[in-house]
């Protein structure tokens, strides 16, 4: 079994070099809906599959406390949520971990399947395009402005950008504007270049050499793909963090 | 005549996306490799602190390499404004 999983990844790599061949490539000039947009709904085909095979095999499990033997689907979903918990409760904090925690696992997920999809061969992900990229981006950028907002208020939201000294604030406030402003743009950029680099990469390397020697890059790309989908989500905690912040630890201090 | 113009402005186009690209590759790798120097230092000397060490350094490691990617993204912009 193994064997012919090796063999199935030697000869599609060489299918991939030789033709180019792109299954959303051909079906988007079936359907005229462009390829990242068909290869988007195929990844949250695969999430939503993933989640419901979750649910209904933890609803059978007797004692959810013991993980399955071996590596089996609930036992890879678990290791990364607590991997995730651990993360958002170290970079947020507990009590935002419990509010803000859906979203952030959320986009960890979606990521990290579409990202991990680029890695078979005759696929893509939807992450090579700037306009997925984005659009997560700019939701990460709307959740973010919209809970800090709810959650300090929005003059007190305004006096985050301002700075700590009211004589300063004038410089200060325009170029925190503009550093929160490119939040959603770079977030877009890092990703799909990561995304898109490590797909060029892989197609060079299997063009230049069909067998055995693209086989590293394959696990680079997965590995990449985690690490991107962490990163993400990384900088999204972050930025909730600091958009939900308290600024009352001078108070505090002075009471210490 | 037009046409070895042609010629030149490509190549000049060529060269100019690829020392772009290498120059932001080389600060990049630079900067990176400071950022990890550091933190396996940091982690040599304090091995318990590696899990509170790794977070930050992933995220600077990631923060460096946007400035790469944009610098292959601008590349790219002038490959394809340029040389077609």
């Amino acid at each position: 079994m193994k064997l012919l999983g090796l063999l199935v990844l030697l000869f599609s790599s060489s299918l991939w070099a030789s033709g180019g061949y792109n299954f959303f490539t051909n079906a988007s000039h079936i359907f005229h809906i462009p390829a990242h947009t068909l290869a988007l709904i195929f990844g949250s085909l695969v999430f939503l599959a993933v989640g419901v095979y979750y649910r209904a095999k933890v609803s059978t499990v007797k004692n959810v406390v013991i993980p399955d033997k071996g590596v089996s689907v609930r036992n890879i979903v678990e290791s990364l949520a607590q991997m995730m918990i651990n993360t958002a409760r170290s970079v947020m904090g507990e009590e935002s971990t419990k509010r803000y925690f859906p979203y952030v696992i959320f986009v960890f997920c979606f990521i990290l399947i579409t990202n991990v999809m680029g890695v078979f061969p005759g696929s893509m992900s939807p992450n090579q395009n700037l306009n997925t990229t984005l659009a997560l981006g700019i939701f990460t950028f709307i959740y973010f402005n919209f809970q800090g907002i709810r959650a300090v208020g929005f003059i007190n939201y305004m006096k985050h950008f301002a700075g700590p000294m009211p004589a300063l604030a004038i410089l200060i406030f325009p170029i925190e504007i503009i550093s929160i402003s490119v939040r959603p743009l770079s977030l877009a950029l890092r990703l799909r270049g990561n995304m898109d680099g490590d797909h060029l990469i892989l197609g060079i390397f299997s063009e230049l050499v069909p067998y055995i020697v693209p086989i590293p890059f394959y696990a680079m790309g997965i590995f990449v793909g985690f690490l991107q989908a962490f990163v993400f989500t990384l900088l999204t905690m972050i930025y909730i963090g600091m958009a939900t912040a308290h600024h009352d630890h001078d108070e505090h201090e002075a009471h210490h | 005549m037009e046409n070895s113009g042609v010629m030149a402005v490509n190549s000049w186009v060529v060269l100019s996306a690829s020392i772009a690209f290498a120059a932001a590759v080389f600060g990049g790798t630079m900067a990176q490799g400071k950022a990890a120097s550091v933190a396996l230092e940091g982690i040599a000397r304090n091995p318990a602190a590696a899990d509170k060490l790794q977070t930050p350094m992933i995220l600077a490691l990631a923060l460096i390499e946007s400035l790469v990617l944009f610098g292959f993204g601008i590349a790219f912009l002038i490959l394809q404004k340029f040389a077609a």
